[in-house]
């Protein structure tokens, strides 16, 4: 009944490895194993280029999520997932259950999951099947996440056709634990394999697989691979986790989540040296009749693993039926090395569990496009007719128009740990809600048209950015994860994109010396229809820490007669530019350099800023330019300005559009008390930083640049306003 | 020390919240109960706090408002309990005929989580005895089914007799009518609002702006419960 897509060589392959002919169910095992999803098997090679060390990584990468320590003796667990394929048959249903998977990734390590980020890459907003996918991504995420009591507290957009009918639906949790509750102890022989939560059933099945293949031309006949959610099994399923890590009743924690059951098992057998035995016929199913290769690649949500021992088991069980969560004790892990099924009393698969958990790396051949060629033309466009009208074109753009729409389906603030919400700020931020002043940052991002024109330098890019935001709320970056969304691995102008992306980051991240900790590959994202890859991309997640929430900087103007100041200096980079795409229609020219040295000395210069109360507001500068900085600093505050673009440090910057909507990277703008301007200069002198007081901030209700005296653009505030927080609405609301 | 009982169903998520906010309100313990734990003797008022009870498929607060607990909380309530239901607890107050009124899915059609301004009449009870008529105060609202619906006949017998909050003018974030945040019993013992008070009890969880106002509803109790009200 169900095609197996593994290769002849595979087949040949398990025929060795068993000695003899597979059956049908451990086809099924090893087909859900080494699906691209599970085994990592094309995208191994590479990702070893990423550094993944620093003295407070507590977990790195190959567990379910890592764990790096914020604080002494506080740890943070964070991770990232992708739901592209689901999504784009099932919107509602594939967004959700993408929650559903990351909040369980990080119950693996036995840590209290505190705040959701959805990193959201999808179609035109006016284009009816994008708006459509959109509306339903949103209230997936916003029905799951709110349910289940996990404010989601950042993120991240970007809309372009090439996702119109494939998005990208990239999500992360974050977690804290007191480090010695982490659940690390694992699983060794004699130990009780429980299964809990939700009931097996059909749906899922094989939804790995699923995922590693383009999406079906008629894509309504992949909908028995969507699963569905259950938000409050989820819920339980926290509170049960909660109780027995806080009781270190279980020994080892993991999701049943791609390949379901096979790969939990093989996975905790394989990471010990240990093997298993299971009964299949003892699982909890929601349906009759399900045949053991069903049960066994079922991919049903809401269902966990816990590994304890005899002494412990009964006390588990007694929590699992105080919260009324079903179980099933279905066997136990051995000292054989093997995984051994059986249905009904009849062996039906048996395997080395090694083997099975891991199969041989795939070198794919890589080479680059002749598109690629656009990211290294010169931007040659006429300057704008008229700059107001580019501004109002660049900050209406759905890609530098807030978010409210979306954040605003989010309960943020469940949890009472979120301090800087959505929209405030470059970065959300939590209190780590134990009485101390402590917190933590967090930021997704990613650019698709940097990494589609240049996928070496907007990887990079993208780490930067994230890194520009931790710094912007005044914490310090400790750890990144990320997400890869490429195309179809097997061909070699699409892997192309997804190498250079990683050793985009690798480099990035090695400068910044910040340990990329995890992170999840998805492939195959082309588009249904022509077999285009929709828009590379590399979305990064990063934590940072703060030591005194009281002071984390916001990015609205606070108080008329401030002084405006830019840190940093502006090349003439519009090159993949908002600008370029919204007032010329073009998406070419050479992506912004990434200055590595240059981010990490602005950025001791702007933390030192900011722990020392120097400023009043704080934001980098990106999509959209010193432009779109701007105004969305006034827009949020209501609050105007007047800026003078001749005070702007410029080098090689002869026009006033590349002043205005360059993209260049290590740059952010400041509010600053009048009397602590000289004592900011100065510290940016100190630090070897470019930084100039280019205007102030005004209560006349106008956004103002001049040019040495010349008024270039004079906008009524209140337009501003309405463009910046409605654009999105208008577009997406229906009525 | 003043007890009191935060109970909690399957699918309640504000419960921690609240406990926390009524310790650095003034000092209160909050005690997290499960709902089938629940048992009449020893709280000195209970607080049915936010979430989505079963999972709220039916409708809002519908399935919690039929359990067990709930008739022990109306026991509790006419020996004169304090009784407080904040968002989903609102809705199981409602549900239960504990309080007037209907909740009804937003008329945007989506969920919604911002701050609003509110606006306090005729208050009365130990949830309100910090607050004076007109008082305008702060708080975030987060939820899907928050419009109040009230027949006029009851809206004018009974509201306009109790206690009543409402969003100040531009503030009504799902078409309420009458703009209702929240009604009460005649005397205020029993109240019931949408917005979340535990989320506006610390300046520093407060944006700019507005006021940490949510904690004068847990000091009024915490008055009430030593001096009585």
């Amino acid at each position: 009944m169900v095609i197996l897509p593994l290769t002849k060589e595979e087949i040949e392959e398990i025929r060795e490895i068993l000695g003899r002919e597979p059956t049908q169910e451990e086809l099924a095992m090893f087909e859900a194993q080494w699906s691209e999803h599970c085994s990592y098997k094309s995208s191994r090679l590479l990702l070893r280029l990423l550094p993944t060390k620093a003295p407070y990584v507590l977990v790195g990468p190959g567990r379910d999520a890592p764990a790096v320590e914020i604080f002494p003796g506080t740890a943070v667990v964070f991770k990232i997932e992708s739901h592209n394929h689901p999504s784009a048959v099932d919107p509602y249903d594939g967004a959700a259950t993408g929650i559903g998977g990351i909040i369980r990734d990080i119950l693996t390590l036995g840590a209290t999951p505190v705040a959701l980020l959805d990193m959201l890459y999808m179609g035109e907003p006016s284009n009816q099947h994008a708006g459509w996918l959109i509306r339903g991504i949103v209230k997936g995420i916003s029905d799951y996440g709110n349910r289940v009591g996990i404010p989601t507290v950042a993120g991240d957009t970007w809309f372009d056709k090439s996702f119109n009918r494939q998005p990208l639906v990239n999500v992360a949790c974050v977690g804290v634990a007191d480090t010695e509750r982490l659940v690390l102890e694992g699983s060794s022989p004699g130990d009780v394999i429980i299964i809990t939560g939700n009931a097996t059933g059909r749906d899922g099945i094989l939804g790995s697989s699923f995922a590693s293949r383009p999406l079906a031309k008629d894509a309504d006949k992949d909908i028995a691979a969507v699963q569905v959610g259950d938000p409050l099994t989820e819920k339980l399923l926290i509170e049960v986790i909660r109780e027995l890590t806080e009781r270190r009743m279980v020994k080892f924690i993991k999701d049943l989540g791609g390949g379901g059951l096979t790969t939990a098992v093989s996975e905790a057998a394989s990471d010990h040296g240990v093997g298993a035995e299971v009964h299949l016929e003892r699982l909890h199913t929601r349906e009759q009749g399900m045949t053991p290769l069903e049960l066994l690649v079922s991919e049903s949500q809401e269902r966990m693993m816990l590994v304890t021992d005899k002494g412990r088991l009964e006390g588990v069980l007694k929590v699992l039926e105080h919260y009324g969560v079903p179980y099933s004790l279905i066997g136990r892990f051995d000292s054989s090395g093997r995984i051994r099924v059986y249905y009904e009393g009849k062996l039906v698969a048996d395997v080395p569990a090694k083997d099975l958990a891991k199969p041989r790396a795939i070198k794919r051949a890589s080479s680059p496009p002749p598109e690629v060629l656009k990211g290294l033309k010169r931007a040659e466009v006429p300057e704008p007719e008229s700059i107001e009208d580019a501004i109002l074109s660049v900050i209406s753009s759905p890609n530098v128009a807030s978010k409210k729409w979306i954040f605003e389906q989010y309960d943020h603030e469940v949890g009472i740990r979120t301090v800087i919400k959505p929209g405030y700020a470059d970065a959300a931020i939590l209190r780590l809600l134990d009485g101390s002043a402590r917190g933590l940052a967090v930021k997704g991002d990613a650019n698709p048209r940097y990494t589609s024109i240049n996928p070496f330098r907007g990887a990079a890019n993208s780490v930067a950015e994230c890194f520009r935001n931790l710094v912007a709320v005044g914490s310090e970056p400790l750890a990144i994860v990320d997400e890869l969304n490429a195309g179809n691995p097997e061909k070699p102008q699409h892997f192309w994109f997804f190498e250079q992306m990683v050793k985009g980051i690798a480099w990035m991240t090695d400068e910044l010396e910040l340990p990329v900790v995890g992170g999840k590959v998805s492939f195959y994202n082309e588009d249904e229809l022509t077999g285009a890859q929709v828009k590379p991309t590399a979305t990064i997640v990063g934590v940072g820490r703060i030591e005194d929430i009281a002071r984390a900087a916001t990015m609205e103007f606070k108080v008329a007669g401030s002084k405006i100041v830019i840190v940093g200096v502006t090349l003439p980079e519009i090159g993949a530019s908002e600008y370029l795409w919204r007032v010329h229609g073009l998406e070419e020219g050479e992506v912004p350099v990434p200055r590595p040295s240059r981010e990490k000395r602005t950025a001791e210069l702007i933390r030192s800023l900011i722990s020392n109360s120097m400023v009043r507001a704080v934001h980098d500068v990106g999509t959209g330019g010193i432009a779109a900085t701007l105004t969305e600093m006034s827009a949020t505050s209501g609050l105007g300005f007047t800026v003078d673009l001749s005070k702007i440090p410029v080098r090689a910057v002869y026009r006033i559009d590349e002043v205005l909507f360059s993209e260049t990277q290590a740059r952010y703008i400041l509010e600053v008390p009048d009397d602590l301007v000289s004592k900011v200069l100065e510290r940016a002198e100190k630090f070897g930083i470019d930084a100039a007081v280019i205007g102030e901030v005004t209560d006349n209700g106008e956004v103002r640049f001049v040019k040495t005296g010349k008024v270039l653009a004079l906008l009524d505030l209140s337009i501003v306003r309405d463009l910046y927080f409605n654009t999105l609405r208008k577009f997406l609301e229906v009525t | 020390m003043p007890k009191v009982a935060v109970i909690k169903f399957p699918g309640t998520n504000c419960d921690y919240d609240v406990a926390w906010a009524l310790r650095v309100a003034d000092g209160l313990e909050g005690q997290v109960v499960w709902y089938e734990d629940f048992t009449l003797s020893g709280w000195d008022a209970i607080i049915i706090p936010g979430g989505f009870s079963y999972g709220d498929y039916l409708r809002a607060g519908a399935i919690a408002a039929r359990t067990k607990v709930i008739e022990k909380v109306a026991e509790a309530v006419e020996k004169g309990l304090p009784l407080l239901g904040i968002c989903n607890g609102f809705q199981v107050l409602v549900e239960s005929g504990l309080l007037p009124g209907a909740l009804l899915g937003n008329e945007s059609g989506s969920f919604v989580c911002r701050w609003v301004r509110l606006r306090i009449e005729r208050p009365r009870g130990p949830w309100m005895l910090l607050l004076e008529e007109g008082q305008e105060l702060s708080m975030p609202v987060a939820h899907a089914e928050g419009r109040y619906f009230i027949d006029e006949e009851t809206y004018l017998k009974e509201l306009l007799n109790s206690p009543l909050l409402r969003y100040a003018e531009g503030f009504n974030p799902n078409g309420s009518m009458y703009d209702i945040a929240g009604v009460a019993s005649r005397d205020g013992s029993v109240f019931g609002l949408m917005p979340h008070p535990e989320r506006a009890s610390e300046e520093v969880l407060v944006p700019r702006g507005y006021s940490p106002d949510g904690k004068l509803i847990f000091q009024s109790l915490a008055i009430a419960l030593r001096r009585g009200w």
